[in-house]
């Protein structure tokens, strides 16, 4: 069995993603202390660190999303189903009999079928109900200049931020351990490090 | 090995987390008044005079005082100071332990928080004692003993008058009268 | 707005690292940081500590008169009337211009509920009600003579000048005297053992000047019986109080006279606790000035400091000032100078010894805890204030208010909700008590307390007499049964304003067991207003999925080794 490497992750795509990683791990981390889960930093400093951490990560996407569109690699997000029954059946079967990986990454395909939905998901969903709960929050005070003080309230503003919270923990979970189910258990890791995947 | 060693290593950072989270609590208690501060500091203070073994008292410390003097506020901190010289003429006696001086003389503090309720705390004498050999944790052993007792109140009892300053032992030198440290 | 877009684009090209270090790099707050914040406080104090003696001696007004050389001051008065008069010859409107005050009339007819308020009317829980003890209670009447229905409320020689203008400390209006200092030396209180000087009636005249914390004091730091008694944020520390104690009126500070604040003109003092400013006026331009065309209280702190009164680096305070009145976190507790009392007990009143004397105990700190004359009382210094919705509008339980005896009365209510767009959260005192009322018509009593006859309390310790003769003096029917009822009386905390480093921090109200905990109607993030249904869920989903993926994972080590 000969050992290929193809360069998937580009500099810039890298800095993204582990900034992005960082930001996410530490905003539930400042998050659910603001929510009221545990004390680490303290309230007041959790919610300035939050803040921050919040928009350091708007500046992140700005950047991010030019990047996808100028260099066409929004691409990688467009939802397929194909094979997606197969990624399935090698996750719940496969994977446990060293069946071969269904999906072969190349530079222009680099994220299989189910990645590409969960990203996806993550991207247009999670992260806008995010986004947008997050700043009715920000800027609690503004709602009645804004004339939308009568359509929402705090409490459910709320309760959708941390449902999204509670899902992006859930992704988290799910797609650290994701990263092991490569073709070795190191080589998505070491992909998202170096830029270079191992592919069978 | 490998799998020793990470084992040994896994267990030493989880005793040392466990140490790092518990000593403050083991170190020191805490507990709630059912009275204010004042009249805790003085039920405290006629516990102490009743409870024999040469106690007396040594001091009362306002250390919230000291914070408004500066400019600043604190809730009202008390800190009722007690000492035996049948406990502490050993210790002080003995070259090894004497820089246990520093302990002397025992300390009860009295407190509101927060939630406008009085608490009280002090140090674990019993725990503390005991790292300081026999001679010491036989001593502090009775002294945790008796320090259990002034926290001991009667409520049907009126309450007493505080007493301010320090009987006896003024401004901390050697007062034979008081018998304080 | 602008703020934080600033803040975004700094925070922008600082980015993800910087954000991570700079929160790491500052260890949560450990006792040792105490110590270190305590240091620069102290060095910041020690400057200031040592007084300016020019400023000592020089004398504090910058009047253009000096009463003492004016001839009609410099003559022996023998009354208060008398110096009244000689006031009037320069300042001829003056006795008509406090003839138009709630000082003068002891009444006051709130604009909103038209409830008749003020002293003459209503009945509290402390020493309860003013009518049948005029003679003692209106000491505290800026004028002479009321003691009782009879008293000329337009006769100019009954005004007080003195009282709320002189600066020499001497004039002090004893109890009993129907608002006449004494005029020759007395024992007061009765069997003490003080005696109060009589003052001497023309250098208090020459010494006249603007009112200091001191006049005012005189009355209102003594509210409720004596000292501290009533309100928990004035009492005679405020006479020269230090800086911890209120940062607006420390004398080697700001220096503040009550007057700044509750800035008179024509004698009306603004700032009235039966008709409170909730909230300031929203646009109000700070600050507040003299003469500026804005009718709006004076007496907030919105008239000097704005509703944006923090730094823009502490924006998201800025966003708390629609929701929360400053005193609630710049007066973080109140009595924070002396006791304050708490609660009063007047159904334990008339305990005698058995030579059928008045007893007087005392508690640990040496206050007085009964008084057979009054009953128990609780006292507490630095107390942490209870936290209510107010919009400014406050019912009382008058005279003729009847009332629930099962219930605890409400001597006064503070109206307000957090939709209703004008309230804020305010800090109170609430003093507890129990009192008689007329438990045939449930309403409030009026006890007769203070006289040489055989019908006041507290000569007789005979409460049918003394209610009897309160209902007659008050002109209300009684049914000559009473009994003793539970009370509840709110008094908004708005003085002893602590300097800034000691106002309330985030977690104190953002915190499960917080200061803010049984206020209601408001989602509070870190108070556990949370969606328990959801935190349950997203828990337990969060922890399916890790265990999901666990086995997955010793699943696949399973297979790798055994294939």
């Amino acid at each position: 069995m000969t050992v290929e490497r193809i360069y998937v992750f580009k500099r810039f795509e890298r800095l993204w993603h582990w900034g992005q990683a960082s930001l996410i791990i530490f905003m539930l981390i400042t998050g659910f202390e603001v929510h009221g889960s545990y004390t680490l930093f303290g309230f007041g400093k959790a919610v300035d660190l939050h803040t921050i951490a919040a928009w350091s990560l708007i500046g992140l996407w700005v950047f991010a999303i030019f990047w996808h569109f100028t260099t066409g690699e929004w691409k990688q997000y467009i939802p397929t189903t194909d094979k997606v029954v197969a990624m399935i059946k090698f996750y719940s079967v496969g994977i446990f009999t060293n069946a071969p990986h269904p999906f072969k990454a190349t530079t222009l395909k680099k994220h299989n079928p189910l990645q590409r939905l969960a990203y996806l998901g993550v991207l247009l969903f999670i992260g806008p109900l995010l986004w947008l709960t997050g700043w009715l929050y920000l800027f609690f005070s503004d709602w009645a200049a804004w004339g939308v003080d009568q359509y929402v309230s705090l409490e459910w503003v709320a309760f959708f931020h941390t449902a999204g919270a509670f899902m992006m923990l859930l992704f988290l979970i799910a797609h650290v351990y994701l990263t092991t189910a490569g073709h070795t258990p190191t080589s998505h890791i070491k992909a998202m490090i170096t830029g270079w995947e191992e592919v069978d | 090995m490998l799998k020793v060693i990470g084992g040994f290593i896994a267990a030493l950072v989880f005793v040392g987390f466990m140490a790092y989270n518990f000593m403050s609590s083991m170190m020191f208690w805490e507990i709630p008044s059912p009275f204010g501060v004042e009249e805790t500091v003085a039920r405290i203070q006629q516990n102490i005079q009743n409870a024999g073994n040469g106690w007396a008292l040594a001091g009362l410390r306002n250390p919230a005082k000291a914070v408004e003097n500066d400019g600043g506020n604190a809730l009202p901190v008390m800190m009722v100071e007690a000492c035996s010289t049948k406990y502490s003429g050993p210790i002080l006696r003995d070259d090894t332990v004497r820089f246990l001086s520093i302990l002397m003389p025992c300390k009860i503090s009295i407190y509101k928080k927060n939630d406008g309720k009085t608490y009280i705390a002090g140090m674990n004498a019993r725990l503390m004692g005991k790292m300081f050999g026999p001679l010491v944790g036989e001593v502090m052993g009775h002294v945790a003993d008796d320090q259990a007792k002034f926290i001991i109140f009667d409520a049907s009892q009126p309450a007493p008058p505080m007493i301010k300053g320090t009987p006896g032992a003024a401004g901390g030198a050697a007062a034979a009268s008081g018998g304080g440290c | 707005m602008l703020s934080k877009l600033k803040i975004a684009l700094s925070t922008l090209v600082a980015g993800a690292t910087v954000a991570a270090l700079t929160a790491f790099a500052t260890p949560v707050p450990a006792p040792a940081q105490t110590a270190t914040n305590v240091a620069p406080a102290a060095q910041a104090a020690m400057p200031a500590a040592a007084p300016d003696p020019a400023a000592m001696v020089k004398k504090a007004s910058n009047s253009t008169a000096d009463h003492s050389k004016f001839k009609e001051l410099q003559k022996e008065f023998k009354s208060g009337p008398e110096v009244t008069k000689a006031c009037l010859t320069c300042h001829t409107e003056a006795a008509k211009q406090i003839q138009k005050t709630k000082h003068w009339t002891f009444e006051f007819i709130n604009p909103e509920t038209q409830q008749k308020l003020g002293k003459k009317n209503v009945i509290n829980n402390f020493c309860t009600a003013v009518e049948s003890n005029q003679k003692f209670c209106n000491a505290c009447h800026v004028g002479y003579g009321w003691e009782n229905d009879k008293f000329d409320f337009t006769a100019d020689e009954n005004v007080d000048c003195v009282v709320c203008h002189e600066s020499t400390g001497t004039y002090r209006k004893v109890p009993g005297l129907s608002g006449h200092p004494t005029y020759k030396d007395m024992e007061f209180p009765p069997h003490s053992g003080k005696i109060v000087k009589a003052p001497d009636l023309a250098k208090v005249a020459q010494s006249v000047g603007k009112t200091s914390r001191a006049n005012c004091g005189s009355c209102h730091f003594y509210g409720g019986g004596g000292d501290a008694v009533k309100h928990g944020d004035l009492d005679s520390t405020l006479k020269d109080p230090p800086k911890y104690l209120d940062i607006h009126m420390e004398k080697k500070g700001l220096n503040f006279s009550c007057g700044t604040c509750h800035m008179t003109s024509a004698h009306q003092v603004p700032g009235s606790r039966y008709a409170p400013t909730a909230a300031g006026k929203k646009d109000a331009v700070a600050p507040h000035m003299r003469g500026k065309a804005d009718d709006s209280n004076p007496t907030s702190c919105q008239s000097c400091h704005g509703t944006k009164p923090h730094s823009a680096k502490m924006a998201k305070l800025n966003e708390h000032t629609d929701k929360i009145a400053c005193q609630t976190c710049h007066i973080p507790e109140f009595a924070r100078g002396q006791a304050t009392k708490m609660t009063w007990d007047w159904s334990t009143a008339g305990q005698l010894t058995p030579e059928g004397k008045p007893i007087v105990k005392k508690d640990s700190a040496g206050r007085n805890a009964y008084d057979s004359k009054k009953g128990d009382f609780t006292w507490e210094d630095h107390v942490i204030p209870e936290y209510i919705w107010f919009n400014g509008k406050v019912n009382y339980t008058l005279r003729e208010t009847k009332l629930d005896p099962s219930k605890v009365v409400k001597i006064n209510s503070f109206e307000g909700s957090p939709t209703d767009g004008k309230s804020l959260i305010w800090p109170v005192k609430v003093f507890r008590g129990q009192q008689p009322y007329d438990s045939v018509s449930n309403t409030l009593l009026v006890p007769h307390t203070f006289g040489a006859d055989d019908t006041a309390y507290w000569s007789n310790f005979n409460w049918d007499k003394s209610l009897e003769a309160g209902m007659k003096a008050a002109n209300v029917p009684y049914s000559g049964k009473y009994g003793f009822v539970k009370t509840e009386m709110s008094w908004p905390i708005t003085h002893m304003v602590a300097p800034k480093a000691d106002a309330l921090t985030c977690a104190q109200c953002h915190s499960k067991e917080g200061r803010l905990k049984n206020v209601k109607g408001i989602y509070m993030p870190g108070r556990g207003d949370n969606n328990q249904l959801l935190d349950k869920a997203g828990w337990a989903l969060a922890l399916l999925t890790l265990i999901g993926v666990l086995i997955h994972g010793a699943g696949r080590i399973y297979a790798h080794r055994k294939g």
